[in-house]
């Protein structure tokens, strides 16, 4: 691509339009895909999801793909928004049912998602998060109006109790004709190819990952005469605070100088405060409170050791800025976390009060012996594991997989449909799948697709964002690629 | 050509084994499955093997408490007909309380009496306020349905009946059971169909006599199960024979029917139970919710 | 000066654009919607009317039929004067202002006038309308106390909306006089 330095900026542009549309340019020559994000979950709400949501679209955008994303209406933020490089985002007036989640009936969204895909000329539709149901709907439309799906799924979940049940049967209607799942462990992958019952062959594993520039260590916050343990986690029995309410009694008994950081919300908040309570321990076990990301991580640059009681998690964020930020990480052994990071920064456990305890003192020994690793050395590590370019980079070549399959035809989607998730439902959603595909045809005649006027680019090839933004990167980019 | 394929072959044994991290960047794509993949997948851990007569014997605390009912049920009859005399059921009653008391210590030769600390003064007293409270209201409860259809009071009856059964302890562990209300409910059931009988003595040996079959019985029960299992076997049979006399006294067509509903919870559901057993397909594996295995509340006591 | 373009409505309506050049620091352009059609009100009168038959056939009461023509009449003068509007105008002077106007088929107008000074600009936005995203041209207001702040949004064009190639053209020309203020 070299050669094309010389030429100004506007045949640039245009010749790499000319390569994508003629699909046969040279190996070197990248698809440009105009991607639409769906979820429930996105900002104003704080969470892993949303903010995977965002760190991907910025990197994607970066890569010179157009990205919106669609989520629901939070409040007053409603309509049309622009993020930071033209990211696009659409708040849909939906009404809200429970834990942030829209209500599903499979139609009531589809034509203003139809008018979304259509003026912003989507070729890709990339869903997240199982628990949103906008997400679900969005990927039954996308099939309907024949565009390529991708879904990505971020958390785990069991068989064994009624609404896991429930929602594993959805999983499997919306994902047996989706071109491509994208899960964030290898655990989490052999869950999801289980739910739903999946060919492994089109689940692609792409972890998490964090800003390391957001979580920096800072030994000199650490106050080296005492041991602190920090625990950041939302204060719910998945996150195990039951077993913390077992460890802090356990060992501020064994160890005078230990002292607990606990940041985060939620309703087990009162057992730590009955356990504070009940022992004395004021003045050792610290109860932050909710915390603002950018407030994380002066709170971890504070201890010595990460705690994490977590009894289920696909890929635990909260060990990776931990580490980030040079703490030695103690975690139980479930889910994905096992796969995240190295042996030597990392000290599993069984999820009980016994192993973790013994965890904990391990931890602590090393601390005192100062066999521990320095954090400088762990962050440079760490930043290397993790990062949002990769994860974006490794999507792209999921996008670009995509992008080449063709996706089913309605007789075959009704026959996958059929065969694929079990004689009753199968024939339900087939019915359904029936009905929003001539629901799909009466709003072709009331609204023709070439009455929706085409939106105008933000981001993407000639977007009004990248444009002044592409002239700089591109030519840096040609530099590194070719 | 021949040295591409052996660039190829040489790329291969020198490609490290993949693993299952995801710190690494691994010269594998992103789909890759591995010969591993699943390989932690359990099924069934949990799973029980059941024992033909062990289920049986298990469906016995079913048993016994349909036949209460039906007992219960068939003596109101026989009250509301005017074939039996309140003194009658009110001397056998207070005999079998009897015999049950002196049972209820000596299966276990008083152990559990020790251990609760519960004297015999102390039971005394409760039973003699409770009687001497049952009939000073029962005039109360003669008249208290009186502006209620009589429809509608045996409607209630049976459906408090029903709950009874439903939620009554048989000792499952679910979130439906429980004892207070089924022995409430099977109280109120017994407090309406004795408002119907002819006079307020009628009414409070009706309600007493719920009492012991509803609230007295199944304790005596529960110890014999746990003590004597074989009599226990014997005292079901002979309690659902009974219930299967009086009941032929008064309808042979519900006799028939009670019998067939009695042996197909004792035969046939404990059959259905072990050959669906070998249809149970549970998937166990690391994605699971760890369960907290130790008791956290001694951290608060 | 005078130019006339036809272009369609969001709703797929066809909608004439008139941009009368007054002189060089006064524009002014009118949107026109489709009258209202013989065959639309007679289609609803005649609907209208067959209800209130069919009424009249089950209750046996004639007060249906006078009622139903008194609904129709009342409802047709209310439309004509509140609801339908036929031409939206948009006049802009450099060192005057914006004025709005906006005809009722009746003959009723409605007009909005916009000191220059309180003018930000003229952008064309996007919002979800109904169970579509459109867009619409707006005057952004300035706040009188702070100046870089945006007190007001005022949407232009409501009832027509016009599609985007129409608003662009629209959106160029206030421009144009926008900038000769900015330099002046």
């Amino acid at each position: 691509m070299a050669y094309r330095r010389e030429g100004n900026q506007e045949q640039l542009l245009s010749s790499i339009i000319s390569t994508v549309n003629s699909h046969k340019s040279p190996a070197c020559a990248r698809q440009a895909h105009r991607i639409c994000m769906v979820s429930d979950f996105f900002y104003p709400n704080m969470g892993g999801v949303e903010s995977h949501i965002y760190q991907l679209s910025q990197c994607l955008i970066e890569r010179g793909h157009k990205v919106i994303v669609v989520t629901h209406a939070y409040e007053d933020r409603k309509g049309i928004r622009y993020l930071t490089n033209g990211l696009k985002v659409y708040y849909l007036p939906l009404r809200v049912m429970y834990n942030q989640s829209t209500a599903t009936t499979l139609f009531h969204s589809l034509p203003l998602l139809r008018y979304i895909f259509i003026r912003e000329r989507i070729t890709i539709v990339h869903a997240h998060s199982s628990f949103s149901s906008m997400a679900h709907d969005a990927l039954f439309h996308a099939k309907t109006m024949q565009l390529r799906t991708v879904f990505t799924d971020h958390s785990l979940f069991g068989f064994a109790d009624v609404s896991s049940v429930l929602t594993n049967k959805l999983l499997t209607v919306t994902l047996c004709d989706t071109n491509h799942i994208i899960c964030v462990s290898y655990t989490s992958k052999e869950n999801t190819v289980l739910r739903a019952a999946l060919n492994p062959e089109i689940v692609s594993v792409i972890p998490n990952a964090v800003d390391p520039t957001d979580f920096t260590p800072d030994a000199s916050r650490r106050d080296n005469n005492t041991i602190t343990v920090v625990v950041v986690s939302r204060l719910v029995y998945r996150k195990g605070i039951d077993l913390l309410s077992g460890i802090i009694p356990e060992l501020c008994q064994k160890y005078p100088d230990l002292h607990f950081l606990v940041g985060g919300e939620g309703p087990k908040r009162i057992v730590l405060e009955e356990v504070r309570e009940r022992y004395q321990l004021h003045e050792r076990v610290r109860l932050l409170g909710a915390l603002e990301h950018q407030e994380v991580r002066n709170v971890l640059v504070q201890g010595h050791i990460f705690l994490n009681t977590s009894l289920t998690e696909a890929f635990c964020m909260a060990i990776v800025e931990a580490a980030s930020c040079g703490l030695q990480v103690v975690s139980t052994r479930v889910g994905g976390i096992p796969e995240v990071l190295p042996d030597d920064f990392i000290i599993l456990c069984e999820p009980s009060v016994k192993s973790l305890c013994s965890g904990l003192e391990k931890a602590i020994s090393q601390l005192k012996s100062g066999s521990l690793l320095s954090p400088e050395f762990m962050h440079d590590k760490v930043r290397t594991f993790y990062t949002w370019r990769n994860v974006a980079k490794r999507t792209e070549k999921v996008y670009n997989r995509v992008a080449s399959e063709t996706v089913l035809p309605m007789g075959k989607r009704l026959d996958r449909l059929i065969t694929h998730c079990g004689p009753v439902t199968g024939c339900i959603f087939a019915l359904l799948a029936m009905l929003s595909f001539l629901f799909l045809i009466f709003l072709k005649w009331l609204i023709p697709d070439d009455l929706i006027d085409t939106a105008i680019d933000a981001t993407g090839l000639n977007g009004a964002w990248t444009r002044k933004y592409l002239r700089n990167k591109k030519k840096k980019e040609n530099t590194t690629n070719c | 050509m021949a040295r591409n394929i052996l660039c190829v072959r040489l790329e291969h044994t020198t490609r490290q084994r993949w693993q299952k991290v995801l710190y690494k960047r691994q010269s594998f794509p992103d789909n890759y499955v591995d010969q591993s993949f699943l390989e932690k997948l359990r099924k069934n851990v949990h799973a029980r093997k059941y024992q033909y007569w062990a289920v049986v014997f298990e469906s016995g605390v079913v048993i016994q408490q349909l036949c209460s009912v039906c007992v219960f049920v068939v003596i109101w009859w026989y009250m509301d007909m005017g074939l039996l005399a309140p003194q009658w059921l009110f001397g056998a009653g207070l005999i079998s309380s009897l015999i049950g008391y002196v049972l209820f210590d000596a299966i276990d030769s008083g152990i559990e009496r020790n251990q609760s600390g519960q004297t015999r003064w102390g039971d005394l007293k409760n039973s003699v306020v409770f009687v001497a409270f049952t009939y000073g209201f029962s005039p109360v409860l003669k008249t208290l349905t009186e502006s209620i259809s009589t429809d509608t009071i045996y409607a209630m009856s049976a459906l408090m009946l029903l709950g009874h059964l439903i939620f009554y302890d048989y000792g499952a562990n679910a979130a439906i059971v429980s004892s207070t209300l089924s022995l409430n409910m099977a109280i109120f059931a017994s407090v309406c169909l004795a408002s119907r009988l002819p006079r307020s003595l009628h009414a409070f040996i009706m309600v007493t006599f719920a009492i012991q079959i509803f609230a007295l019985w199944p304790m005596l029960q529960k110890k014999l199960k746990a003590q004597t299992p074989h009599c226990y076997m014997i005292i079901t049979l002979l309690f659902a024979l009974s219930a299967l006399m009086g009941l032929l006294t008064i309808s042979i067509v519900g006799t028939v029917l009670f019998a067939l509903l009695l042996i197909a919870i004792s035969c046939l559901c404990p059959y259905c139970l072990i050959r669906l057993q070998l249809f149970k397909d549970n998937i166990h594996g690391p994605w699971d919710e760890a369960e907290i295995k130790e008791d956290l509340s001694k951290f608060l006591m | 000066m005078a130019e006339e373009r036809g272009y369609l409505a969001v709703s797929g309506a066809r909608i004439t654009l008139q941009c009368l050049h007054h002189s060089a620091s006064c524009r002014e352009f009118q949107v026109r919607c489709p009258r209202l059609q013989l065959r639309s009100l007679s289609a609803v009168t005649c609907c209208v009317w067959l209800v209130a038959y069919g009424l009249f056939v089950v209750s046996q009461n004639s007060m249906v039929l006078s009622a139903s023509i008194f609904i129709t009449l009342i409802g047709l003068l209310a439309y004509l004067h509140f609801v339908k509007i036929d031409q939206e105008s948009l006049l802009i002077i450099d060192s005057l202002g914006i004025q709005m106007t906006s005809s009722y088929a009746s003959g009723k107008e409605n007009t909005t006038f916009i000191e220059m000074n309180q003018v930000k600009d003229v952008v064309i936005n996007e919002a979800i309308y109904m169970q579509k995203v459109i867009y619409y041209l707006c005057i952004l207001l300035r706040d009188p106390i702070e100046p870089h702040a945006i007190s007001e949004v005022v949407p232009l064009f409501q009832s027509s909306k016009p599609r985007l190639d129409c608003l662009v053209e629209v959106y160029k020309s206030c421009q144009e006089i926008l900038e000769q203020r900015k330099k002046s």
